[in-house]
């Protein structure tokens, strides 16, 4: 450590797209929502508390917004002053968006939170000291912060329900970051079993929580660099770029006819999440 | 007054940095010994070509043998001597493999301790230490098919996850070196102990030291080391000062932060 | 020296040096050692690695759909539950409920040991005890005077259950089941000739669902969601278009195409329009629609005549379409005949045999799912007011908690003599027994499972242990019964020492039947039923569907006048995640917001804007909700998915009882119920409570997980929607 480094010029580690040491070779975990299949049951939700040891915060912790639902399912309406909702609402499965340029890495000041050469957003825990620069940067508000002390002071977990907790997460304690991992320790062990093989994860082998759970098999994931993969194939097939902030297709005369789009595109996180809209039926 | 009280106490502060960063002034990078051959066994010290001394010193100065004993003495419920099973012949031992009781660590991420078991299943034929006051301490776990509570000697914090696997696989499956010395990388010189005791600093740092090694992409005639299996998980490689193709160990927050 | 070295100046020396600390490091103090143990054995077997995680199948037992699932199993607890791709049912998926089975097992809440009631206490007594004392109690007890008192029941359970009654001649097994689409089944005998016909949701290309929640809680939703995906990607192309006809919007109204909020009961009436505006009927259908012309249908639903014509024309120009039916049989004393006039709608478009299709048959009746429904909790209740019983056994269900008030269901079950409760928890009811003897959790438990709606082919779900028991003091319900059963004739069931022993037993002996006629070895059998999680039953028969039109007899009342001093229909909605409260003390579901409301941790009653404006209620205001037989106080939350006649309340919270998460959270709407039935099934008519609402001029913040803009984008580009014209979906994989 040194007074040069201080002064050092760190815009040059900004990861835009992928590049330098970390280039997305041989994975890069991606997702693709389908809106029109989404139901908005919230599966998903209940099955990334199960998975990542999320803490349930009671009645009055969410009521101050202190919620730690890493996957959320947002619902809205159509604002157009009709009398009742009848074309039915929109469900959004909302979670860390894992971008290639994410506005949290970069203000986080001791460095907890980076990108993993397998294009994720990583948070160490136990380098985090708690500022929330990092959620405070997040377009989607996907990051949570552990206000309370939840495992010991608050007690979420009294015996035999501390027996549920999965031991490939860590237990957070109070005053660290979290947020969605696409479930990294099941790529971790995906990775690890297949590397034992001697070869890549293939897929469909690795699945994440929410996506295991969904009963409409709306979120697909899989590894974008992958051409055989399944979510490859989807953001090709709706002509999403990860690593443009405007698509082509959007420049057509009239819009595109793909349903395809991320969401905040333009202020240029370059998110690895691709939803697909809803659709509506015009001739009813 | 107060400002002398603030100035002593920075000043202070400011001393005992420097002296810890005296402590470990930086050193020059270590370089990797290579695929072929290493170390602690004699015979593949023979094998090799003869330029062993740099590597030696590089050895001695990261994984000495001479136990380092940084981790407390930890009182087990039977005092195990590793030094008759696992030490060497000519010293009473009976080499016997790492892997054979901690079993799982080519295929999890934990080594494993072995179940009374598999202890029993070589003890109820051996005779002649039958009567032993610890192996009959061992048949009365057996008798009572009590679990012996072992206490975890090499305990990480819950946010680490450590892959035995990874490692076992790549040094001992990939890089062939001989399996004592593989574990005793991190664990030491455990064929001198009875029970464990923790050897190496197993912090973030220590392992950090050897991920940042620069491992040669080129042999020196040119001839690409290794293939893409070797190298995938590595950094992508990069043209250190002597012109040279090098790359290092994974560095990815998440590889072992959980 | 001057002394005024104060607190700011003390803090400064601090940071001063604590930073000095901090930079000069202090060695590696991360590491422990010697302090946990390690996982260590005694004996291990081959696919017991550490770290590596095992999967064991089993059946999900949080509702009735019967899902399969896949516990992931770790050095010896089950830590998370996964769909067992295996099922027909819901082939490798599972919904919010089914993941919080596994707080249902590790609930802290859970009862360890027998409790026998000593006036307002609970004394822990040994398993010898409480079997000697219900020895005692059935001495000279004759059938008649014992009730065995259920939720759904199916598989060998259902069988040991039987024969236990049989032993002393008792004939009185009262199923009772708190949301049950009984009058449904009914409708479903009546019209189609079998009470469950398989839907295929996933074959039409339109489908017209008057209150079936099949996304929500309706009969078999994690089935209905999959055939639901495949549906919206298309049959030929062509995306399948929902309609979603009903008073209150349920989840599958939030995901339809077009959501019509009908008036309260008028549902028969628009299906009988829609008949009309096909112009396709003839002979007793024709005459049985005459004068429900779409302006006399508009005036007395409240839909459009111009709607009544769109849904006319889609039905006629796509086919196969599915019309199904949910609340609007079970919600109303006229349910019986808005089914009718529902499925008849079926029969007129052609979907027999499309897309309602005879179910396969699991040819083991024994076996099959005894259903439940109030009636038989109404006979249940007369026979307790009338201190007919001697002995009252209560099992997998809760009616102290789930009965209207009205039936002062509590107070007949203290007339009983001698009340058992078999629980995992201390609910409603189980504080009102005199013993409580509990039970091994689903992940605990063995048994056979067979689901009431049957997906492709006819199949068993197996229910094996994750794990050891959690508590020593649990029994299973099989092996409790297996024992009770001893009790009476030490003969019976001599060879088999625990139901474990009786259910290999009985399996075994149906091999063939059960797919394992290849298999000469019993053990390979069993071993390879256990691995699967399930029993497929290959060449099952299928029930032949019979097409009754039912045209004839159907009446149906106009729509009901409103009330004037109880103008409101009160709905008590039945959600996903709670369904009728069985599983309220589960944390995870308490903190799943709602999907309409967003609402957690409470309950809430709907209000649309329009009548909320009207009395002058906002949101979080704690409005009184009076009826004739109670009232409830509770937070308004507004809601335009609603009709402004009707008013909402969830059921499944306000719990007295069932442990720290459940007791204390929300009302139970249940309690202040109307007692109107369906006039031909007898079942409770659900949404014929009538009620008003008055302000008590408290109001709360409403605890829920969207902002305070609600559901509103703010014109940003969030979640844009595309019509069918300009959407191409030719290019999706």
């Amino acid at each position: 450590m040194s007074i040069s480094t201080l002064f050092a010029d760190y815009s040059q580690f900004r990861h835009r797209h992928p590049d330098g040491d970390v280039p997305h070779n041989p994975y890069k975990w991606a997702m693709a929502i389908d809106l029109d299949a989404c139901s908005g049951c919230n599966a998903c939700a209940v099955a990334c508390y199960a998975e990542n040891n999320l803490p349930v915060v009671g009645r009055e912790k969410f009521a101050n917004g202190q919620a730690m639902h890493w996957m959320r399912i947002e619902r809205y309406w159509d604002q157009d002053g009709r009398e009742f909702p009848d074309q039915g609402a929109r469900y959004l499965p909302m979670l860390c968006q894992q971008c290639e340029a994410a506005p949290c890495e970069t203000v986080c000041p001791v460095g907890a939170t980076n990108h993993t050469p397998d294009g994720l957003n990583s948070q160490v825990y136990n380098r985090c000291i708690g500022s929330r620069y990092c959620s405070s940067n997040c377009p989607y508000k996907v990051r949570y912060f552990n206000w309370w002390d939840y495992p010991t002071t608050d007690n979420v977990w009294p015996a035999e329900m501390n027996l549920q907790l999965n031991p490939d997460v860590t237990v957070r304690g109070k005053g660290v970051m979290e947020k969605c991992t696409f479930c990294m320790q099941r790529l971790r062990a995906a990775e690890s079993d297949a590397k034992t093989q001697g070869r890549l994860v293939r897929d469909g082998e690795v699945q994440t929580a929410c996506q295991q759970a969904c009963p409409t098999s709306a979120i697909s994931f899989g590894n974008l660099v992958d051409p055989e993969s399944r979510v490859h194939k989807q953001w090709r097939a709706q002509q999403v770029e990860l690593d443009k902030h405007e698509q082509a297709k959007d420049e057509e005369a009239g819009g595109s006819d793909l349903r395809g789009y991320r969401i905040y595109e333009w202020l240029a996180p370059y998110p690895s999440i691709m939803y697909m809209e809803r659709v509506r039926e015009i001739a009813i | 007054m107060h400002r002398f009280l603030r100035l002593s106490v920075l000043f202070i502060g400011l001393f005992s940095v420097l002296g810890s960063y005296a402590a470990d002034a930086p050193q020059s990078e270590p370089t990797d010994p290579g695929i072929e051959g290493s170390a602690i066994d004699k015979a593949a010290k023979e094998k090799s070509d003869g330029g062993d001394s740099a590597f030696d010193a590089w050895l001695s100065k990261y994984f000495d043998s001479d136990p380092d004993n940084i981790g407390p003495v930890v009182k087990q419920p039977i005092e195990f001597p590793h030094f008759r099973h696992a030490g060497d012949h000519d010293k009473g031992g009976m080499e016997i493999n790492c892997m054979y009781c901690h079993t799982y660590a080519r295929r999890s991420l934990v080594a494993g301790i072995p179940p009374v078991q598999k202890c029993i299943g070589c003890h109820e034929n051996i005779e002649s230490v039958r009567n032993k006051p610890r192996i009959k301490k061992l048949f009365e776990y057996w008798d009572a098919k009590k679990a012996i509570p072992w206490k975890k000697v090499h305990d990480l914090p819950d946010f680490v996850r450590f892959s035995h696997e990874r490692h076992i696989q790549r040094f001992i499956f990939q890089l062939n070196r001989p399996v004592q010395e593989v574990c005793g990388y991190c664990h030491g010189n455990v064929k001198e102990m009875t029970v464990a005791r923790r050897q190496k600093l197993l912090s973030m740092g220590f392992c950090v030291t050897c991920h940042e090694i620069q491992h040669p992409v080129t042999a020196k005639d040119g001839t690409p080391i290794g293939d893409q299996k070797y190298w995938y998980s590595m950094r992508k490689p990069i043209i250190d000062v002597s012109s040279d193709l090098k790359a290092q160990g994974p560095n990815d927050c998440w590889e072992c932060h959980k | 020296m001057n002394n005024d070295f104060n607190r700011r100046d003390f803090l400064k020396v601090l940071g001063w040096g604590g930073t000095a600390v901090a930079l000069s490091g202090c060695g590696n103090g991360m590491v422990e050692s010697g302090k946990e143990t390690v996982v260590s054995y005694v004996e291990t077997n081959d696919y017991m690695i550490p770290s590596v995680s095992v999967y064991f199948n089993s059946t999900c037992a949080q509702c009735d759909a019967g899902c399969s699932i896949m516990g992931r199993v770790r050095e010896g607890r089950v830590l998370k539950l996964e769909g067992n791709p295996n099922s027909a049912i819901n082939r490798g998926k599972t919904c919010g409920l089914g993941q919080a089975g596994v707080q249902h097992h590790y609930n802290p809440d859970r009862v360890r040991e027998p409790l026998l009631r000593t006036g307002d206490q609970g004394e822990a007594i040994s398993w010898d005890k409480a079997y000697a004392l219900i020895a005692e109690k059935l001495k000279g007890v004759s059938g008649e005077e014992i009730a065995f008192l259920t939720g759904g029941v199916s598989g060998h359970l259902k069988v040991l259950m039987g024969n236990y009654l049989d032993s002393f001649g008792c004939k009185n097994h009262f199923v009772y089941e708190a949301i049950a689409p009984a009058v449904v089944r009914a409708a479903n005998k009546k019209s189609y000739g079998v009470e469950m016909p398989r839907f295929n949701i996933n074959k039409a290309k339109v489908v017209l669902s008057f209150g079936a929640d099949f996304l929500g809680a309706w009969v078999s939703p994690v089935n209905f969601s999959q055939q639901y995906a495949q549906f919206r990607k298309g049959v030929n192309g062509q995306r399948g278009v929902l309609i979603q006809v009903e008073s209150k919007m349920t989840i599958t109204g939030a995901n339809a195409d077009r959501w019509l909020a009908v008036r309260p009961g008028t549902e028969g009436i628009l299906a009988l329009g829609i008949i009309h505006a096909l112009g396709t009927a003839t002979g007793e259908v024709a005459a049985a629609v005459k004068g429900y012309d779409k302006e006399r249908v508009s005036r007395d639903t409240g839909v459009s005549a111009e709607q009544i014509d769109k849904i006319a024309a889609l039905l006629k120009a796509r086919t196969p379409s599915l019309v199904l039916v949910g609340s609007a049989a079970e919600g109303y004393a006229h349910g019986s005949q808005n089914a009718a006039a529902i499925n008849l709608l079926n029969q007129v478009l052609g979907n027999v045999g499309k897309t309602v299709e005879g179910a396969a048959i699991v040819p083991f009746p024994q076996m099959m799912p005894a259903t439940g429904n109030t009636v038989a909790l109404n006979k249940l209740n007369k026979g307790l007011n009338e201190g007919k019983y001697k002995v009252l056994f209560s099992y997998a269900t809760n009616p102290v908690f789930t009965a209207p008030g009205a039936m002062k269901f509590k107070d007949n079950m203290a007339k009983a003599g001698f009340k058992v409760a078999f629980a995992h928890y201390l609910d409603e009811t189980a504080m009102q027994a005199d013993l409580v003897l509990p039970l091994d959790s689903a992940l605990e438990d063995w048994g056979t499972q067979v689901p009431e709606y049957m997906a492709e082919g006819a199949q068993i779900n197996i229910q094996q242990p994750l794990m050891e028991k959690l508590h020593p003091g649990t029994r299973g319900m099989g092996d409790i019964l297996l024992a009770l059963i001893k009790q009476r004739g030490a003969a019976d069931y001599k060879n088999f020492d625990d139901f474990y022993a009786y259910l290999r037993s009985a399996v075994l002996h149906n091999k063939g039947a059960l797919g394992g006629s290849g298999v000469a070895d019993d053990d390979i059998f069993w071993n390879e039923t256990l691995s699967k999680g399930i029993v497929k039953l290959p060449g099952a028969a299928h029930a032949s569907l019979s097409a009754r039109s039912g045209a004839s007899g159907l009446s149906l009342p106009a729509p009901a006048a409103i009330d004037a001093q109880y103008p409101l229909q009160l709905i008590p909605h039945v959600n996903a995640s709670l369904r009728d409260g069985r599983n309220t003390n589960q944390p995870w579901l308490q903190e799943s917001p709602d999907p309409l409301t967003t609402i957690v941790w409470d309950s809430w009653v709907e209000i649309h804007p329009k009548k909320a404006a009207e009395l002058g209620i906002v949101e979080g205001d704690i409005v009184e909700v009076t009826g004739k037989n109670g009232s409830v106080k509770v937070q308004a939350y507004v809601f335009p998915g609603i009709h402004p006649d009707a008013i909402s309340i969830p059921i499944g919270r306000g719990h007295e009882a069932m442990g720290r998460y459940a007791k204390g959270y929300g009302v139970n709407p249940f309690q202040i119920l109307d007692l109107v039935y369906d006039k031909e099934t007898g079942e409770l008519a659900l949404h014929e409570t009538r009620v008003k609402i008055s302000k008590t001029g408290q109001r709360v913040i409403v605890v829920k997980d969207e902002g305070p803009v609600g559901g509103n984008q703010e014109g940003q580009k969030i979640v844009p929607r595309m019509t069918t014209d300009k959407v191409n979906l030719s290019k999706e994989i």
